[in-house]
């Protein structure tokens, strides 16, 4: 293989790296894009689940709302905690590691008060 | 510097001051021994950041038929000398130094030349000057250190938690610790009130080595706090560790105060229980054992389910049963721990719901020693 062929070849790969990372770069933008929509599907279907709830719940109406008997703040604080974050003073909004329990946090959530 | 001295006894102490030196320091002088002998006593030293420990060897020792020719003072690096004292033929070494730290050990027929350090390079100790003086008996301090520690968390990122949490209220000493998934907390009781100015956050990893060397010769042991150091003092030993500095969470809210479910039985019996269900949760990706209790049939029942592995169920013998059913997961390992902290004895098992923290008490003596262990979500 003489030296221009050498050339032409590094030139050839370059091109089709380049083509390779463009590609890369839209694959990358449609799924965040995607990603955005899911969440906010996510969102929207969970409010009209609770639309739902609060409508089914009017009907037959004098039942406690969760099975605990959580307020709503507490609700958030318990979701936010099962998504794998800290709720509790010590360490509120880290990442619980390996999803290891936290009494601190489940004290907030299901304590005495 | 020129001494003699009975090999058995400064092995002994060797080994003592030993528990401070680290190999692995970034600080070259703290790998060294610091050996100072003055008219009738021999002052060994070993430091890391952590902790510090200081022991004396006095000529009045008959067993140590210390004999101080002339005094000095040098550093060794700990981890050479230590294997030649060892490894010394004779009952009876003689150390000299000479000119540039030049150290000449020698016992019966062998002789080593090591090169030593300046010894006036080496840290000073931290002055601790307090009023406060308590005074434990050393089996139960240890056995004290011993029942909390387990829980101590070994994670930096947090490194409040990796302390124990002591507190004195009037003449009760309570040592707390917690890695936030389980709490250990233990009291005793003193023998007269004692004013402390601040409860104190000691590593967990100082106290371990602490109660390493406390053994059945050692009757009691003082404890002088300043402000970021603590001192234990035994025979004729200075044990120095650092305090953490920081606020120490708030654990009494931790502990439910009622229960709706308890269960009584023989900590042993359910010790291994717990050991062969956790031998199947350990196989699986979850280590978890689920506990389901009856309270009607007063049978509780034990169970792991690993789907790669196979399940297991077993029924647990207990004294007594109350309150409603109830079923819970937990981490069996947290549960082994405390079981084993417990020894021999009867306890009580509390629950309040399969969410919350459930503690165990033993049978007697409930307000003393607790232990409280977090439940793992299984939805």
């Amino acid at each position: 293989m003489d030296k221009k062929d050498l050339f032409d070849q590094i030139t050839e790969v370059t091109r089709n790296t380049e083509d390779l990372l463009n590609k890369l770069h839209e694959t990358q933008s449609a799924m965040v894009e995607i990603m955005e929509e899911n969440a906010e599907l996510q969102i929207e279907n969970q409010h009209l689940r609770e639309r739902l709830k609060q409508a089914t719940a009017a009907e037959n109406e004098g039942t406690k709302n969760t099975k605990y008997g959580l307020s709503k703040s507490l609700q958030n604080l318990e979701k936010l905690y099962a998504s794998g974050y800290h709720v509790c003073n010590e360490f509120y909004g880290k990442h619980r590691q390996d999803e290891e329990e936290c009494a601190f946090c489940l004290t907030v959530i299901y304590g005495d008060r | 510097m020129k001494f003699t001295i009975a090999r058995n006894t400064f092995i002994k102490k060797l080994n003592a001051v030993q528990r401070a030196i680290s190999s692995k320091t970034t600080i070259p002088i703290l790998t060294g021994l610091k050996i100072e002998a003055e008219e009738d006593r021999l002052i060994l030293t070993g430091s890391n950041t952590d902790i510090s420990i200081e022991t004396t060897i006095s000529t009045n020792d008959e067993e140590a038929h210390l004999n101080i020719e002339s005094t000095g003072a040098v550093v060794l690096t700990a981890r050479f000398f230590g294997d030649i004292v060892k490894k010394l033929p004779d009952n009876t070494m003689l150390l000299e130094v000479k000119d540039g730290f030049q150290t000449t050990i020698t016992s019966g027929a062998s002789e080593f030349k090591i090169n030593g350090l300046d010894a006036n390079n080496f840290p000073h100790l931290p002055e601790v000057d307090s009023q406060t003086t308590i005074t434990l008996k050393a089996d139960v301090f240890s056995e004290m250190i011993n029942e909390t520690v387990i829980a101590v968390s070994n994670q930096e990122s947090r490194p409040i938690l990796t302390g124990i949490h002591f507190t004195i209220e009037g003449n009760k000493l309570s040592a707390v610790a917690t890695d936030s998934h389980r709490l250990s907390q233990r009291v005793i009781n003193l023998p007269e009130p004692i004013k402390m100015p601040e409860d104190i956050i000691i590593p967990g990893k100082s106290l371990l080595e602490l109660s390493r060397m406390l053994d059945d010769e050692i009757d009691t042991i003082t404890l002088q706090i300043s402000e970021n150091q603590a001192l234990f003092t035994f025979d004729e030993t200075l044990f120095y560790s650092r305090l953490l500095e920081g606020l120490y969470p708030d654990t009494s809210r931790l502990i439910p105060k009622e229960s709706s479910t308890e269960m009584e039985f023989e900590a042993p019996e359910l010790l291994a229980s717990i050991e062969r269900a956790s031998l199947l949760s350990h196989a699986g990706r979850n280590n978890v054992v689920k506990l389901t209790i009856n309270a009607a049939n007063k049978q509780a029942i034990i169970s792991g389910d690993s789907p790669e592995v196979g399940n297991v169920e077993e029924e647990v013998v207990t004294k007594d049963i109350v309150g409603e059913d109830l079923e819970i997961s937990f981490n069996p390992d947290y549960l082994k721990d405390a079981l084993r902290s417990f020894g021999h004895t009867s306890i009580k098992m509390a629950f309040t719901s399969a969410l919350r923290p459930f503690t165990l008490v033993p049978t007697e003596d409930q307000e003393n020693f607790i232990q409280l262990i977090t439940p793992v979500r299984t939805f």
